[in-house]
């Protein structure tokens, strides 16, 4: 009886852990508006962590680490390569990338190996790295490659990047992040995805969405050149006639 | 239009739609002026100076090829109405280089797009750009520093050899084109339109520069008409690539192409009116070393090592 009572025990120990966390989580702005005025915005993250339903701890055990990890839109993309034909730079090779994020960025709380271990980041896709290694057409060693040259090519236009004191703890369980979304920002629908890290494993996991959209104007210009393109076109050419009309007009003396 | 300041200075920025980037709204209508002054300086459009320069501050090609004609439409149709108000334009010829022009710009068009899918439009822009710049300038300033050397030697320079005929007036399908004073056949007219619609839609230039010298040198134009008739073929052909940009790429920024019109319209003005102090062959001389300047920092990007060996673009948005 007590060993049966015992091993119950165990089992529920190893269902609910003593420390089982859950987390809340939230973004400052859903929709991200842009306007002819658009150069940027700023976003936080910030969100608790908290014992889990059901769990008998009424306070949760650090030391935590957050990782947020902000995903736009994904594209196709190639990355080229330049090389040098009988005196002539050409574009030879190329590696395309299918479903690769337009934007891409990671918010730690502190360095990334002193959170996990690299088979955490790469399987979880925390690290920029882990999409230059997922399969391809190309050849493993080709896509690493040219999967490398492309994260960099997007970290220098400020699409890619890493900060590792992008999330600030203000207590024991409470924290936020900001991160600047740049003005090339692509326009679509973003996922943040929230990690809580505890003696290097995963404890709590949550994504938040928030939109990137055209509003006003830009939308309705975007709107149009893609919807009909040959009454754009056309506006276009109207517009440049009455512009150099104009200006014929307003200069002549 | 957003006004931040970094360090002091007063920065307008505003977002293209279709470009998907926000840039300085000076730094636009500016280059739109200083290329408007040179244009209307020269009687040329400008568009083989406005593309590169869109290029390299970060425009992707497409969008600044595609929105450039645009520009160049605007930048054209001022000159264009006053040469018609003097009478300096021969409709019946520009009807001719125009339909034969829009058949050559939707295979530029077409160009234009297999060579973007192919990565390859970076490079024939750049070869298009040293071939046909090169070839132009080097022409206008062996042109141009002649006729400086006879004036200089006291010599009177004529400016059309009325009674020199070449080869190209023995062609059959002649028409007559009254207000040219000319009876020629019809088949070279028809291959320049063709020609300069391909290599317009293809580069994003109006194309002037080769216009001027290929009516007169080729079809032997007499001067009153050359620029009028010229410009009134830009217009029409660059409307109509513009809308063919509109529909095939779907890469042209309204926004971008009217912040470079604005600045264009205006620099126009005083780029005229600046040329007036200065004589024809100095023009044609100053026109050659830009021209030329333009085809080696193109040649340059060509056989020089580049900063940076790999590039990316965007195939296309996933659903």
């Amino acid at each position: 009886m007590i060993r049966f009572a015992l091993a119950v025990f165990a089992i529920v120990c190893m269902v609910l852990p003593a420390g089982a966390e859950r987390l809340f989580s939230s973004v400052s702005t859903e929709t991200v508006q842009i306007t002819s005025s658009f150069d940027g915005e700023r976003l936080t993250f910030f969100g608790t962590i908290a014992p889990d339903a059901g769990a008998e701890q009424k306070f949760v055990e650090g030391p935590f680490h957050v990782v947020v990890v902000v995903v736009g839109p994904t594209q196709d993309r190639v990355a080229r390569k330049k090389t040098n034909n009988f005196g002539v730079w050409l574009n030879t090779e190329q590696v395309e990338f299918k479903g690769f994020p337009s934007y891409f960025h990671v918010l730690a709380s502190t360095r990334l190996r002193d959170i996990t271990d690299v088979n955490t980041l790469t399987t979880n896709y925390i690290l920029p790295e882990s999409h230059a290694i997922s399969p391809n057409p190309a050849g493993w060693w080709q896509t690493l490659n040219f999967g490398h040259e492309l994260i960099r090519l997007m970290s220098e236009q400020d699409l890619f990047g890493v900060q590792e004191n992008g999330v600030l703890f203000h207590s024991e369980s409470f924290y936020s992040a900001q991160l600047t979304l740049p003005s090339n920002a692509p326009p679509g629908p973003y996922i943040a995805q929230t990690y809580v890290f505890k003696d290097g494993e995963i404890v709590a996991r949550k994504s938040d969405g928030f939109a990137v959209r055209k509003i006003d104007f830009e939308r309705f210009v975007a709107l149009s050149a893609t919807q009909y393109p040959l009454l754009y076109g056309l506006a276009c050419v109207a517009l440049a006639l009455f512009t150099g009309w104009l200006g014929g007009v307003l200069f002549r003396r | 239009m957003a006004r931040n300041t970094y360090y002091g200075t007063l920065v307008l920025q505003i977002y293209l739609p279709i470009a998907e980037l926000s840039v300085n709204l000076f730094f636009l209508v500016g280059i739109g002026g200083a290329v408007g002054f040179l244009s209307g300086l020269f009687g040329v459009g400008g568009g083989f100076l406005l593309t590169p320069l869109l290029i390299f501050s970060g425009v992707p090609t497409a969008v600044a090829v595609a929105s450039v004609t645009g520009q160049v439409v605007a930048a054209s149709t001022s000159g264009a109405l006053s040469h018609y108000r003097r009478g300096g334009v021969d409709l019946h010829l520009a009807m001719y280089l125009v339909l034969s022009g829009i058949v050559g710009a939707f295979g530029g068009v077409a160009a234009f797009d297999l060579l973007r899918e192919a990565g390859q439009l970076d490079l024939v822009i750049s070869l298009g750009f040293l071939v046909l710049l090169g070839f132009v300038g080097v022409l206008m300033l062996q042109e141009s520093v002649r006729a400086l050397l006879k004036r200089r030697q006291g010599v009177v320079v004529r400016e059309r050899q009325a009674n020199q005929h070449n080869w190209i007036h023995g062609l059959p399908w002649r028409v007559r084109f009254k207000k040219s004073r000319l009876y020629i056949s019809v088949l070279p007219v028809l291959l320049i339109g063709l020609f300069i619609g391909f290599v317009g839609s293809l580069l994003g230039i109006g194309g002037g520069f080769i216009m001027v010298p290929a009516l007169v040198y080729l079809l032997r134009v007499p001067g009153s008409v050359v620029i009028g008739t010229s410009l009134a073929q830009v217009v029409a052909m660059m409307a109509a690539t513009t809308v063919l940009h509109a529909v095939q790429s779907q890469s042209v920024d309204i926004l971008l192409a009217f912040c470079l019109m604005v600045g264009g319209v205006a620099g126009a003005q005083f780029g005229a009116a600046a040329g007036m102090h200065l004589r024809g062959e100095q023009l044609r001389g100053l026109l050659a070393l830009l021209v030329l300047a333009v085809a080696i920092r193109f040649g340059l990007s060509l056989v020089l090592t580049p900063d940076d060996v790999f590039s990316m673009a965007v195939t296309s948005v996933a659903p």
